[in-house]
């Protein structure tokens, strides 16, 4: 007999919610271990619900290294790399894509070349330049490069190529100039780019690990990746102590993501698209 | 002469670099100038506070004769093999499972798969050191559970690269999934009614219509995680540190070791222009033999 559609549909329901939850299994671990008490994270059994909530093991860790100094930090690289990136993107998309001058597609697709660079691979030679730039231990030194990344060049240059020329030319008609046209023409119209664009650096810039381990040697000046990293491989492995802080480090991505969910999804779908 | 007089006259030229100036100058600081310097430490006996002899390629040469360069490379690629087939074929299982799905809540289904993308790299790596832990690990637990005996995931030198592997896939595969499910969306429904029409399952649909169709997006995505696999080194230098001996030990870590536990800049900077050759390399080919290099003007 063949089952009932009801019972299909219910079956669709659990095996759809079932393996979104398994999947999530880390997160939720991690979550259940930050707030329970230690005896029970040390237990061979699991333990998914705590006896109780405890928040002693982030009080320990606020307590015992400079976690919102990191936190702070990745902020502000993460910042740092989307102002420089959109600004200096605005001007080369334009540039390349709405300026007519001879050798102008040459040259980007020489610009365009470097985007198969594995930039954070060539940390030693960038560690010397950055020592002469005065950039080491800098918020600079470490989003300047990913500021150089041509993909956001690429993707900019893209959707300012495609606006039709109609509005432009009208603009110049009334006597604008290029920067006129680029902020009250191009820029509007491109909002939804822009949207992608800025999603796009700040996680990537929120995550970057490799570079940013070698350009932030000083404590002080430590990003929320490279500040928990320190956690690791101490003698005595403290899980409580280390989901605590993963916890707390996962929380800002959380939290925006929950209210702005739709947009990041877009966001990343629109420059991922050729990445 | 007169041709080169009207381009260097042209007004617009003048203003059009004007404009890329800015972006120009990040490129050739932070782009190139690492790639020209890179190769020039790579030919010296590297001082880093000068006074650094030249010594051709020797650096190249005398790593070429050490068997751990081998192993690192070796262990690249053998990660890099498996992590493009669990992370492109998670990404597209999840994607064709939200695709022409009516589920309420599928929203909450998409975004439960992307979410570990958010979250960054020492979070990841810690969270499943945690869960594979041999002895208060989640995951060797419930292994036992169902009477398994599950080996000591990260001190094992066979299975310490496909788990972390896997790892990256749980972590990446979501964001393969949101690029994936763009493309599936573009193809038109009238294909997918007329397959229905002429009595195609789900199957023959889509081996027959929805493969042939993102196949592209597919080797696209298959020539970029071969190139980020290449340059992993994050979530080896968190959960293993290389280990057990050098069996998880990549490329990148290699060269991290080389420069900054070893002080030997010289090799290192040799190991990340080897590193920069192969993937450059590797993705221009590809590009080119997948005809991708189109999609770039």
């Amino acid at each position: 007999m063949m089952p009932g559609k009801a019972a299909r549909t219910a079956l669709k329901y659990v095996l759809y919610y079932g393996l979104a939850l398994i999947w999530l299994v880390p997160v939720f671990w991690m979550a259940s271990t930050a707030i329970k008490p230690t005896p029970e994270v040390m237990s061979f059994t699991p333990r998914w619900i705590p006896s109780e909530v405890t928040f002693d093991h982030m009080l320990e860790i606020l307590d015992r290294r400079p976690f919102l100094t990191w936190m702070l930090n990745s902020f502000w690289v993460a910042l740092g790399a989307t102002v420089v990136t959109v600004l200096t993107t605005t001007f080369a998309a334009y540039g390349f894509a709405r300026v007519r001058w001879p050798g102008r597609n040459l040259v980007f697709f020489i610009f365009l070349s470097a985007i198969f660079i594995p930039w954070e691979i060539n940390a030693i030679p960038l560690f010397f330049i950055a020592r002469e730039l005065d950039l080491l231990n800098t918020y600079a030194g470490v989003f300047l490069p990913i500021s150089a990344m041509p993909i956001s060049l690429f993707l900019l240059r893209q959707f300012f190529i495609s606006i039709p020329t109609e509005l432009e030319d009208a603009a110049r008609m009334d006597g604008c100039g290029h920067l006129r046209i680029l902020r009250h023409v191009i820029v509007p119209v491109s909002l939804p780019a822009y949207g992608a664009l800025m999603i796009f650096i700040f996680i990537f810039s929120w995550n970057e690990f490799f570079w940013s381990l070698i350009a932030l040697q000083r404590a002080d000046m430590q990003t929320l990746p490279i500040g928990l990293k320190t956690l690791v491989g101490a003698d005595d492995i403290q899980y409580d102590l280390m989901m605590a802080a993963s916890f707390m480090a996962s929380l800002p991505a959380l939290i925006v993501f929950l209210i702005l969910r739709r947009q990041v999804i877009a966001g990343v779908s629109m420059a991922g698209v050729r990445r | 002469m007169a041709r080169m007089r009207r381009i260097l006259g042209n007004r617009n030229l003048f203003i059009g670099l004007l404009f890329i100036l800015p972006y120009f100058i990040l490129w050739l600081f932070f782009m190139i100038a690492p790639i020209v310097y890179g190769f020039y430490i790579s030919l010296h006996e590297w001082a880093p506070f000068g006074g650094s002899t030249f010594i051709g390629f020797d650096n190249y040469l005398s790593l070429f004769r050490t068997e751990r360069f081998w192993i690192s490379l070796q262990n690249t690629f053998v990660y890099s093999l498996w992590v493009i087939p669990l992370i492109i074929g998670l990404g597209l299982a999840f994607a064709l499972l939200l695709h022409r799905v009516k589920l309420r809540g599928s929203g909450f289904i998409e975004a439960a798969f992307f979410f570990p993308y958010l979250l960054n790299v020492s979070v990841i790596s810690i969270v499943w050191v945690f869960v594979l832990d041999p002895d208060v690990g989640i995951f060797p637990y419930y292994a036992r559970l169902v009477g398994l005996d599950p080996p000591v995931f990260l001190n094992d030198p066979v299975w310490v690269i496909p788990v972390i592997a896997f790892v990256t896939a749980w972590w990446l595969s979501g964001y393969r999934m949101v690029v994936f499910r763009a493309g599936l969306q573009a193809i038109p429904d009238e294909l997918y009614e007329s397959a229905a029409l002429d009595g195609a399952g789900p199957l023959r649909t889509f081996w027959s219509l929805t493969l042939p169709l993102i196949k592209p997006t597919l080797l696209f995505a298959a020539v970029i995680t071969l190139v980020g696999g290449m340059r992993t080194f994050g979530q080896v230098i968190i959960m293993t540190n290389g280990g057990p001996g050098t069996s998880s030990e990549v490329l990148a870590l290699y060269m991290y070791r080389l420069a900054f536990d070893f002080l030997d800049f010289g090799q290192a900077a040799a190991v990340g222009f080897i590193l920069f050759a192969i993937i450059f390399v590797l993705s221009l080919l590809l590009f080119r033999a997948l005809g991708f290099d189109s999609e770039l003007r």
